[in-house]
């Protein structure tokens, strides 16, 4: 394959899943949000910030394409791997790796908005629960973490700027 | 610092007469924390017939409240009142024993209620009024597709009417077998609506018994004809006049409540506070234990307090009493109440040390520490000198605003105070400004370091950060295990620890050194081995796998570190990308589209940024103190000291004392 | 060599789509409806909150306490302030729950709260054949729940046994009332008959359902019908009746073996031969006041099923239990509260009021 194939593959893939897995993340937990919203309007601050958790995934993602972008040269200037070279088709594969890192670890998000929505029944009941609930939440968020970590490596060691 | 106040015990003894006295002196202190008294000999205090009624007036009281509030003129409720909340002035009342106070609520009560129940009445009377007249005319409504006068629809002395729908497709067996059961002596006058059938059945008195069951059977739902002359649209419109002539009345009823708000709500509040105070301070009387004469309380207080009380108990029993106090013995330790204590510049951050559960008594309160790294990590992971400007200039704003108030506010708004100043001073460092929005508009910015360009360098940083402050809480957790005597925990639990994670660094900073790297092996081999050997003592059959599981949630922890990086990453990227896309839209030169735009667009994403930015520095930074570093040394077992305190927001009692 | 890379990364891809659409499917149905009863469930009322209304007084007191809770719906068109209407209220109330689950929850599982309302039917009818029987005024032992309402309350206005069993007539009802009709089984077997009849229902739904929804559902059904048969039996031993007169009232599907339990003499033994089922523990701490008083029992196990599904909810946040946990404690809340407003009608003081009306929950 070309290395623009693997570059632009592991854009999309970055922003595209992870951005994917945010939405089912938010969409779970803004079902429970409505819900609690629904019989106490109190409930409000409480379940936006919880229902907000599971976005984080998506700026992993975003972010891991801008700079899969700025590395390769898309941006800014004009993509460096043209040339059908071992040498860049080593580095584009690379990049399309700490794409598909990031993208698959910010799967993350779906489970984050399944405990979020737990979380959110949860503070509606007893509203001290809230800093725990949000802890709880954030648990799930460190393999997206890591996976943004792993990516980055991969791209500075790898690539480089 | 670093330890919960310093509690002691108190028991008094002392005559039934100056019981409701002493109980309000300690409700209005709130210094001590009244607990069970157990004395086989004397028996339980119950509550009198006036505190009783206290509880009886609190529930009339509050429910004056709430209907007044409700019909309240709204204040502004704007940010201004948000940041800088008005303070509430303190009535005063003079207390001269309960049954004086519950006289002047009687006697008030006596005016206010009827006055606001009368309105109350009105209102819902009216409001049902208007209910029954919309469901007669939605009735008339549906009845005015068979356009009969709706006096005919009413059953008279020889015959049986029944207007009502049902099902369309049951409708014809219904037919059948009416007509059946009763002989054909029925006339039915139908119309087809939706998917029901709206229908009138005319039956001979006598008839009607047959005829009832079967109409039940296929389920026909009855409608009641409301009262009234002429055709279903005559009605309405009748209807529809006395409609509007009650929604006047609610109106004028409404406005009648307002005035009544504006008179008496102030007065209202005071008094409900005066009982549900009187309610609470007799919620403690089931604890007491009393005889004829005398009656006997315990609790704990801060030591700090003892001298002030113990001179208010005198003087109020003119001397009358038996007081003992004495420091907490060695089996109570489970049950003393844990007070924090930390100087004024860490007691907000209470807030978050409570949030996870306050210390044992024995153990070391973690605020001042996490004082420190909690603002650290908040800014390392926000890292943006204008961003931690946004959100100092806010949190400043709400710490003038609420401090004298010290709510939750307050100290949420503290802790984001010290927090931005870090913020700003990391983002100093790393030279980010609204991300590079200054690098791109062409301005050269002094930088130790590039988030991006040094990734590297901030993942060591991070981890190196991680290290220092997991090694902390191991040698807290140390010191204090030390303290209380379980050496054995000390040992395998901290110090292996504490020696693994000297290793790791020796080996890190050794490079080359062959020396170096052997001291560092030799460390980190110690520290492993207490390490197994703690394991195997402590679960003896399932070490083999607790050492493989905890060593490397060990390592995770340690990782999770990484997330400073990570969110630091985050921070600069989210308003990287927002700089690109001004700096794409700035371009377009036609009718100044591309500042405007871009201005805006700036100006929303980078709040946007700040916004999402700091809930994901809160959140990560609190679980780091919370999961990893917590996790290392506290247990946060304690008990939260809950004193027996009286609120006063709008009220002030003076009695003597 | 990239043969092999594709198939794993097809296999990876596969297995990780898979799981998250199990994910997905499992979980989103509930978020909204779970999280909507959480918030109802801190609206239920607290121990406080009794004890206040238990000091009302007179019934229009108790009717304004009410006024901040989610009964005030209720309450607000009530003509009168008598026991009957308020009753009728509070009834209706309860049956409002039922039907806000079945309309939020998914559609998976939402039937099931609708068979779960027929059990008022079930009640209401045996009452009202009861009642005809006994030639006493049938409406006041109609209950305002159930799909089939209309239909019961014309039966408890109907003049003679043949027309009820007209209003019947298509029903699953039909057949056992023709049966007691024709004089084939008498009333108690009708009963048993028609609650038979209902927990079939609700067993082959349990049973018809997947992994977790299965456990809970079947659980809950199993332990209801426990309940019922526990409490026969009992009731049965405590009147003496031999083995082969309780055992055609037993509903089959229950998760203990009561037999050994028919066999024994009397009620003191029978409960001892309970001790050794898993409702040993349950019953242990009230045995005595069991023996005395069969009421106790009831509560006892009902508090049982609730908490059982309070476990279950912790299991599972995200499952049926929430809803069914929820239901049962709106009972045992209308419950009370129906005790509680008869009790001041007829004028007892606060003190009593609070003791017996937590006897009732």
């Amino acid at each position: 394959m070309d290395p623009i194939v693997y570059v632009s593959l592991g854009a999309a893939l970055a922003a595209g899943l992870a951005g994917a897995a945010s939405a089912f993340g938010v969409g779970v937990a803004g079902a429970a949000a409505a819900g609690v919203v629904a019989e106490d309007e109190k409930n409000f601050k409480n379940a936006l910030i919880l229902e907000g958790l599971p976005m984080t995934q998506s700026i992993y993602g975003l972010i891991t394409l801008f700079l899969i972008l700025m590395v390769s040269g898309i941006l800014g200037g004009g993509f460096k791997f043209t040339a059908n070279t071992p040498d860049n088709i080593v580095k584009s594969a690379i990049l399309l790796g700490a794409g598909l890192t990031v993208g698959l670890t910010g799967l993350s998000a779906i489970p984050q908005g399944v405990i979020a929505s737990a979380g959110i029944g949860a503070v509606a009941k007893n509203p001290k629960t809230f800093t725990q609930g949000i802890i709880f939440a954030a648990m799930a968020e460190t393999m997206a973490i890591f996976g943004l970590v792993g990516a980055l490596i991969m791209i500075v060691t790898g690539v480089g700027f | 610092m670093f330890r919960p106040e310093e509690m002691v015990k108190i028991e008094v003894i002392t005559l039934n007469r100056y019981k409701d006295g002493l109980l309000t002196y300690l409700h209005e202190n709130g210094a001590v924390e009244v607990r069970e008294l157990n004395v086989k000999v004397a028996q339980r205090d119950s509550p009198n017939e006036y505190h009783r009624k206290a509880a009886s007036y609190s529930i009339t009281i509050s429910r004056l409240v709430d209907f007044l509030r409700a019909h309240k003129r709204k204040g502004k409720g704007s940010i201004k009142e948000f940041i800088f909340p008005p303070e509430r002035k303190k009535r005063k009342y003079k207390y001269e024993g309960i049954e004086k106070l519950i006289k002047d609520v009687e006697e008030f009560l006596s005016k206010v209620e009827p006055e606001v129940k009368a309105i109350e009445a009105k209102i819902t009377s009216l409001q049902t009024e208007i209910e029954r007249i919309k469901s007669d005319i939605s009735v008339l409504e549906l009845l005015s597709s068979l356009n009969i006068e709706v006096s005919y629809l009413r059953s008279t002395d020889m015959l049986e009417i029944v207007v009502g729908t049902v099902d369309r497709n049951r409708f014809k067996p219904l037919l059948e077998e009416v007509s059946k059961a009763t002989g054909g002596r029925v006339v039915v006058v139908s119309k087809e609506l939706k998917d029901r059938v709206l229908a009138v059945f005319v039956f001979l008195k006598g008839d009607y018994e047959k005829a009832n069951p079967i109409l039940a059977k296929y389920s026909l739902e009855r409608i009641e004809i409301p009262e009234g002359e002429g055709t279903p649209r005559e009605l309405i419109r009748e209807y529809e006049a006395k409609l509007k002539e009650r929604e006047k009345d609610l109106e004028d009823a409404r406005k009648d409540a307002e005035k009544l708000a504006e008179k008496y709500y102030e007065d209202v509040v005071f008094y409900k506070e005066l009982v549900e105070n009187e309610r609470d301070k007799s919620s403690v009387l089931p604890m007491l234990a009393r005889t004829n004469m005398t009656f006997a309380l315990t609790g704990w207080l801060p030591r700090a307090d003892v001298t002030k009380i113990l001179e208010g108990i005198k003087r109020l029993t003119g001397g009358k009493a038996y007081i003992n106090v004495r420091e907490p013995s060695e089996e109570e330790l489970e049950e003393i109440p844990i007070k924090l204590n930390n100087p004024g510049w860490a007691k907000p951050f209470e807030m978050l040390t409570e949030m996870y559960g306050v210390p044992r008594y024995d153990e070391i309160d973690p605020t001042p520490i996490i004082t420190f790294t909690y603002s650290f990590f908040f800014g390392f992971m926000l890292t943006d000198f204008m961003y931690g400007l946004i959100v100092g200039l806010v949190a400043a704003l709400l710490v003038k605003g609420h401090k004298k108030l010290n709510d939750g506010t307050y100290k949420f708004a503290y802790t984001l105070l010290i927090s931005s100043f870090f913020t700003m001073f990391m983002g100093a460092i790393f030279g980010s400004y609204f991300g590079n929005a200054l690098d791109l508009a062409g301005f050269h910015v002094p930088r130790v370091w590039d988030t991006f360009e040094n990734a590297l360098v901030v993942l060591q940083l991070a981890l190196a950060i991680g290290l220092a402050h997991l090694f902390t809480g191991y040698t807290i957790g140390f010191v204090v295990k030390l303290k209380n005597g379980d050496k054995k925990g000390a040992l395998f639990d901290q110090l292996s620890w504490m020696l693994i994670i000297l290793g790791i660094v020796v080996l890190a900073l050794a490079s080359g050194s062959q020396s170096a790297k052997l001291t560092g092996e030799v460390i980190f081999g110690i520290g492993l081995v207490l390490f197994a050997i703690g394991e195997v003592v402590n679960n003896k059959g399932l070490a083999a796998l607790l050492i493989i599981s905890d060593f490397f949630g060990f390592v995770g922890s340690w990782l999770s570190y990484a997330r400073l990086m990570a969110l630091a990453l985050a921070t600069s990227g989210i308003a990287m990308v927002v700089n690109i896309l001004v700096q794409m839209i700035w371009g377009i030169k036609f009718l100044y589209i591309g500042p405007i735009v871009g201005v805006i667009l700036f100006i929303g994403g980078q709040l946007f940024s700040v916004a999402i930015n700091s809930l994901g520095a809160f959140v990560h930074s609190l679980r780091l103190q919370y999961v990893e570093f917590f996790g290392t040394f506290y247990s946060g077992d304690g008990k939260p000291f809950e004193p027996f305190k009286a609120k006063r927001e709008v009220s002030e009692l003076e009695f003597e004392a | 060599m990239s043969g092999i890379l594709d198939t794993t990364l097809a296999l990876v891809f596969t297995w990780v789509g898979y799981k998250t659409s199990m994910i997905i499917y499992k979980y989103t149905p509930y978020s909204y409806p779970n999280a909507r009863i959480k918030a109802m469930e801190a609206k239920l009322l607290i121990e406080q909150r009794f004890n206040e209304l238990a000091e009302s007084r007179t019934l229009q007191n108790f009717v304004v306490s009410l006024e901040d809770t989610p009964y005030r719906d209720y309450l607000a068109d009530l003509q009168s302030y008598d026991v009957e209407s308020i009753e009728r209220a509070l009834e209706k109330a309860l049956a409002g729950t039922y039907e806000l689950m079945a309309k939020i929850l998914p559609k998976r599982v939402n039937p099931f709260f609708r068979l779960l309302l027929e059990e008022w039917d079930v009640r209401n009818i045996t009452s009202v054949v009861k009642a005809k029987l006994a030639d006493e005024p049938a409406m006041d032992y109609v209950v305002e729940i159930g799909p089939m309402l209309q239909k019961v309350k014309a039966m408890a206005e109907a003049k003679s046994m043949e027309e009820i069993l007209v209003i019947l007539e298509g029903t699953p009802y039909e057949e056992p009332y023709q049966k007691l009709l024709l004089g084939e089984i008498d009333v108690r077997a009708f009963e048993t008959e028609l609650y038979k009849m209902h927990y079939g229902k609700l067993l082959d739904y349990a049973l018809s359902k997947k992994d977790e929804e299965r456990t809970i559902l079947e659980e809950f059904v199993r332990l209801r019908i426990d309940k019922l048969n526990i409490l026969t039996a009992l009731r049965g031993k405590a009147a003496r009746l031999s083995a082969e007169e309780i055992r055609p009232m037993l509903i089959p599907g229950g998760s203990v073996k009561l037999d050994p339990l028919l066999h024994v003499e009397d009620l003191s033994m029978a409960l001892a031969e309970l001790d050794s089922t898993k409702y040993g523990p349950v019953i242990r701490d009230v045995r005595e006041e069991v023996e005395k008083d069969l009421g106790v029992l009831e509560r006892v196990l009902e508090e049982h099923i609730i908490e059982r599904m309070n476990e279950l909810n912790r299991f599972y946040p995200l499952s049926v239990a929430t809803p069914l946990g929820y239901v049962l404690q709106k009972e045992r809340e209308v419950r009370k509260l129906r005790a509680i407003a008869k009790l001041i009608s007829d004028g007892l003081p606060p003190e009593r009021i609070k003791e017996l009306a937590g006897d009732v929950a």
